[in-house]
């Protein structure tokens, strides 16, 4: 069976790589679209780490030279996520956990996305746990783990847990 | 800018407020199921002679389909037909001649379009095998033209086409890119408008790094004009950095206006702190004039979604978009009082405690406004619903 899965992931990510391209996802880390992210997450019980960007976005290109540029930070959430990326101008068609289909685009709109880039952290069968929009820091996206490696999540908002840690 | 205009505005026009009388909203559709309105450039209504008729998709077999319903004033309920080949997405609409419709649709045999009447769908044509993203436009002199984003090597290009119909079938005719030149990006969500003088399609357009609306516009829909740009950049990189190809534009939607004109919405993330914001541009036949935007001050902290725009030969002019300024999605209509939009409003049946959103939106030759949207409930719940607009004397 996870023979199967794997020839079936190998093959969606070459499909994913000879598609549209993802816009402008950190260079040097292995993001996949949404629908391949959703069923490796469920395979792999790995939490995701959703990156929805605009193409062009000036703080994506910020956050992705100043931030995701960290050898660690990369070694981190390579390691602990499924990293995927969604153009939040894109038409692809996506599958959510509820079954929707929709595009990209309009998964915005769903999500409540009001600024580029918006990072969500979702369970493996897709609920959100966290949403943090703008540019961030490594120190940051270390906490961010924390909160969600740490399952604090089942306790209190991403707000209550990062007050408690100063 | 707006509240002072406006002040202006209320104490000149007599149309500041309370410029429709809507009728009382009708179910088209409903079920526990995803409804989506999502056709490019929000064509998802049209009225052809006393006719209306709605396209949607939604998975209340399971598995998306497309929709269209149908009614004149005088029927009790909406006749409604399935179309498409297996998954069948984001159906487009446009008026033809007094009780027939065009339509357009992606599902898994590509890009099709057909003619509606008679409550039968006739004529189907493959426009191409792969793509999606059609949108319509009908001439009285020059007929039906479509467009339609279709994949090239990694990424997408814009293409139209003259529909003929020819015993019974479509045919194209002039099939063209709507850019002649070499593909350097994507170019995705055309749509379509047809005044008394031609035709228009506008695009997004990524060959700048980032998404721009291109429009182009044609006598007789087999030449077309080189691509203009339409979105502007006011900053041209977000402020106080170096960093960044531009701001954003997207889902232009496109309508003919009075003889000569045409007009097109679009959403805007020149304010990229608040979410995308609704901006139009105005062009009276000599050419889109400066962005105007669209939504009140009361909703420029928040997101606007979904766009859409509706106008006459009379020169008459709505935008539809949706909102949460009042804690959940509303549909909120603006029209142009002057040289700036309205206060917003919106029907109190399209507003609430509920999820409503998605409008699409056409104007007839008599002035009134028909608007569709989607209002989905706490329980899964889902409405298509539709209510009529006459213009307040």
């Amino acid at each position: 069976m996870g023979g199967v899965y794997h020839v079936i992931l190998a093959f969606a990510l070459i499909l994913a790589s000879l598609g549209p391209s993802l816009a402008d996802p950190p260079e040097g880390y292995p993001f996949v679209d949404f629908n391949t992210g959703l069923t490796q997450a469920r395979h792999e019980n790995k939490p995701i780490f959703l990156y929805f960007g605009r193409y062009g976005c000036a703080w994506c290109d910020h956050v992705n030279r100043k931030t995701f540029a960290d050898p660690g930070l990369k070694q981190l959430y390579s390691t602990n996520y499924v990293l995927v990326y969604v153009d939040a101008e894109g038409g692809k068609r996506l599958r959510l956990a509820s079954g929707e289909r929709l595009t990209e685009g309009e998964l915005g709109a769903r999500l409540g996305a009001f600024a580029t880039p918006l990072f969500v952290f979702m369970s493996p069968e897709g609920k959100v746990l966290a949403k943090i929009p703008g540019f961030k820091t490594v120190a940051d996206f270390r906490e961010y783990d924390r909160y969600v490696s740490g399952r604090h999540y089942e306790t209190r908002s991403l707000m209550e847990f990062l007050g408690s840690q100063k | 800018m707006k509240l002072g205009g406006l002040a202006l505005l209320l104490a000149v026009s007599p149309l500041a407020q309370g410029q429709w009388t809507f009728d009382e909203p009708r179910d088209v559709a409903s079920g526990k199921a995803f409804f989506h309105l999502d056709a490019s450039g929000r064509q998802a209504v049209a009225v052809a002679g006393e006719r209306v008729a709605i396209v949607w998709e939604d998975d209340r077999n399971g598995v998306p389909t497309c929709h269209v319903a149908s009614q004149k004033p005088a029927d009790t309920g909406f006749s409604q037909l399935s179309f498409g080949r297996g998954e069948c997405f984001a159906p487009g609409i446009t008026a033809l001649d007094p009780d027939r419709f065009g339509l357009i649709w992606e599902d898994e045999s590509g890009v099709q379009a057909a003619i509606l009447a008679q409550g039968r769908l006739n004529g189907q044509v493959t426009l191409a095998p792969a793509g999606g993203q059609g949108a319509l436009a009908w001439h009285p002199v020059h007929g039906l033209v479509a467009a339609w984003s279709e994949p090239e090597n990694r990424w997408r290009r814009v293409w139209l086409t003259r529909l003929v119909e020819t015993q019974g079938r479509l045919e194209p005719a002039d099939k063209q890119p709507a850019d002649a030149a070499p593909l350097k990006d994507d170019q995705m969500f055309p749509s379509l408008a047809a005044n008394a003088h031609g035709f228009a399609l506008a695009w997004e357009d990524r060959r700048l790094g980032h998404t721009v609306i291109h429009v182009s516009r044609s006598r007789d829909g087999r030449s077309w004009s080189a691509p203009a740009r339409v979105s502007q950049n006011p900053t041209g990189k977000a402020l106080g950095t170096d960093l960044g190809r531009g701001t954003g534009a997207m889902r232009p939607a496109l309508t003919g206006l009075a003889e000569q004109g045409f007009a097109l919405a679009w959403l805007d993330k020149r304010d990229f702190l608040s979410g995308y914001d609704v901006y139009a541009a105005i062009d009276p036949g000599s050419g889109f004039g400066q962005n105007l935007k669209v939504q009140d001050s009361f909703g420029d902290a928040i997101a606007q979604w979904h766009p859409a725009i509706a106008g006459n030969g009379t020169g008459k002019l709505v935008v539809a978009w949706d909102d949460d300024r009042d804690g959940s999605s509303d549909i909120w209509l603006s029209w142009p009082e002057g040289k700036v939009f309205s206060e917003d409003h919106g029907p109190s049946s399209a507003a609430g405690p509920e999820t409503q959103t998605d409008p699409a939106l056409t104007m007839d030759a008599s002035g009134s406004l028909h608007l569709v949207w989607i209002d989905r409930q706490e329980n899964g719940h889902t409405r298509l619903r539709y209510i009529r607009a006459s213009p307040s004397q």
